[in-house]
């Protein structure tokens, strides 16, 4: 399926977008202290990045990411806010594949006093961004609290648990439910976890049932009150509360977004509340973004045509005449090719064969 | 339309019969017949065979809604999929095994032959064992028996293979059963279909037992 857009078009509309709520362009350079990934390795979606030695013999990486960057270089504080967005490259391994790849990426990010008048705009700023690309798309909503109160009434066995409810994989938790002999407010809050994957009304109505400690209950009440303003702006219908979208706990500690258009088989938006990583870089207040993977849905895209109102074919003795017909007809408002042949693959609405007998 | 990634194979025979008998028959298909994909625009569904060890790819890539793979494929690569039910069929274990007489001499790294390198690599490091990996693609039973591995990491249906070799289990590691795979984006747009195929197949599966 290709969505009707190109790239190029998607980035302008976009950055159009993200102005107009006022927003302002970062633009960070190319290179990075390859430190930074290596102490963070796991809030990269690739382990591996392209390091080289500078001149003076520190260590650098071809930044992999954008938001380590940008966390790395803003002075932040809880009381005011910072509003960014990107359009950059990245340079990352590819998925499954033992080769690195130039990825085209744009985000927004938002650092500094968070509140829910913060995380309701980006919600809306995803919806319109996905909507950019097609108007079929969901946008997976789940929330790390709810997870993490749930895991912190079991002992052990979590890496198993976050790897059930990440996979919906309900048959395999009641076989180890069984043998940890779990009580049944736990299994029955598991399953709901692992099982709930729909509209906000029905899904937050279910959380609510099973809701066992604080950090859950102020989960649900933090996505009930995102729900209520993204459905006044009319976008209810493409939230979908899903609980098997989730992140590392380590960076990720409140709402969390997966965004999924039709037609394309993998997630192409992915974002959420970092305030963790901040406390990794000593520094306070909160943050939360979202990152769109334009790279990875390139061929999805239409391609630029090959195209020219007119083609001007000359020879050796020509030349000249050649050039002077074009700029004539670039001055007329007309996108015009000189070439000593027919370039295969291009279409024009006129081919104008300028040889030693005169025009044909 | 749904698309559904089938094991070649007696287990995805089975699977498609009980899909037929509950409504998602597809009248051209022939498992004898040479050709590959199977559509039925009343059904809604469209059936294809692959490689039991591909099924996961092509529902993570999008070309299958829905795929049928072994625990062992799923644990082995990991794909980013749902993974809806467990279909209690196509059983057997994943399993450490040895010769005879195996002592482990936990001074040198165990060498381990197996062709689920991720599988073996998962378990040992977990019990902190330190190993050398020997890849092979298939008689990974032959390798202890010419001394080029210490253990074998393979599926043990009956242990027939094991015993005419001469090896014993030592362990097993991973309880194997047919398990209903999801891509995480047709979940969204396809719920109502895919959830309903799912439904039936468990319901299909529970009449058997």
């Amino acid at each position: 399926m290709l969505l009707n857009k190109r790239e190029d078009g998607i980035i302008s509309e976009l950055s159009k977008l993200y102005k107009k709520y006022g927003y302002t362009r970062y633009k960070p350079g190319c290179f990075e202290e390859y430190s930074i990934y290596q102490e963070n390795k796991d809030f990269l979606l690739g382990k591996n990045v392209i390091t080289f030695s500078d001149l003076d013999g520190k260590l650098l990486a071809m930044r992999p990411d954008v938001t380590l960057s940008l966390v790395r270089h803003n002075e932040i504080n809880g009381e005011s806010t910072e509003k960014f967005f990107y359009n950059e490259k990245v340079y990352r391994q590819v998925t499954g594949g033992k080769k690195f790849k130039e990825i085209s990426q744009t985000g927004v990010e938002v650092l500094g006093c968070i509140d829910s008048a913060v995380e309701a705009e980006l919600t809306l700023l995803i919806c319109k961004t996905l909507n950019a690309l097609s108007d079929r798309y969901v946008v997976d909503i789940s929330h790390m609290g709810f997870i993490e109160g749930l895991l912190s009434e079991v002992d052990g066995k979590k890496c198993e648990l976050t790897q059930f409810v990440k996979t919906k994989n309900l048959h395999d938790f009641y076989e180890l439910a069984e043998s940890e002999n779990y009580s049944e407010e736990i299994i029955q809050a598991f399953k709901s976890a692992i099982n709930i994957c729909g509209s906000p009304s029905k899904a937050l109505c279910e959380m609510e049932k099973v809701i066992l400690n604080d950090l859950m209950q102020n989960a649900v009440n933090q996505m009930k009150a995102l729900c209520r303003m993204v459905e006044k702006y009319g976008f209810g219908d493409k939230i979908n509360v899903n609980l098997s979208t989730f992140s590392n706990a380590d960076y990720y500690n409140g709402l969390i977004y997966n965004g999924y258009i039709d037609g394309i088989p993998h997630c192409v938006l992915t974002g959420g509340r970092y305030d963790n990583l901040l406390k990794k870089f000593n520094k306070s207040g909160g943050a939360i973004g979202f990152a769109l993977y334009l790279g990875e849905i390139e061929r999805f895209l239409i391609k630029d045509e090959k195209k020219v109102d007119c083609l001007i074919v000359y020879d050796n003795s020509t030349q000249s005449e050649a050039l002077d017909m074009s700029q004539k007809l670039i001055a007329k408002g007309k996108s015009v090719r000189i070439s000593v042949d027919v370039p295969a693959g291009l279409a024009c609405t006129e081919i104008i064969k300028l040889s030693d007998g005169g025009i044909k | 339309m749904i698309n559904i990634a089938l094991p070649k194979g007696r287990l995805g025979e089975k699977i498609y019969e009980l899909l037929s008998k509950t409504g998602f028959c597809c009248e051209e298909f022939s498992k004898d017949s040479r050709k590959l994909i199977f559509s039925d625009k009343n059904s809604g569904v469209s059936y294809f065979w692959v490689k039991p060890s591909d099924v996961s790819v092509y529902v993570e890539l999008g070309a299958a809604d829905i795929g049928v793979a072994g625990k062992d494929i799923i644990d082995e690569f990991s794909p980013d999929v749902y993974e809806l039910a467990d279909l209690r069929m196509g059983k057997c274990s994943m399993c450490i095994a040895a010769k005879e007489d195996f002592t482990d001499d936990m001074s040198v790294p165990l060498r381990v032959a197996t062709k689920f390198t991720h599988i073996a690599e998962k378990y040992f490091s977990k019990t902190g064992r330190d190993i050398e990996i020997i890849k092979l693609n298939g008689s990974i039973e032959l390798a202890p028996v010419l001394g080029i591995s210490d253990v074998i990491v393979d599926i043990v249906e009956t242990g027939t293979t094991l015993k005419e070799n001469n090896l014993k289990v030592i362990s097993e590691i991973l309880k194997i059963s047919a398990r209903l795979i999801v891509n995480k984006s047709a979940y969204k747009f396809k719920n109502e279909q895919i959830e309903n195929i799912c439904r039936k197949l468990q319901e299909a599966i529970n009449d058997i037992d």
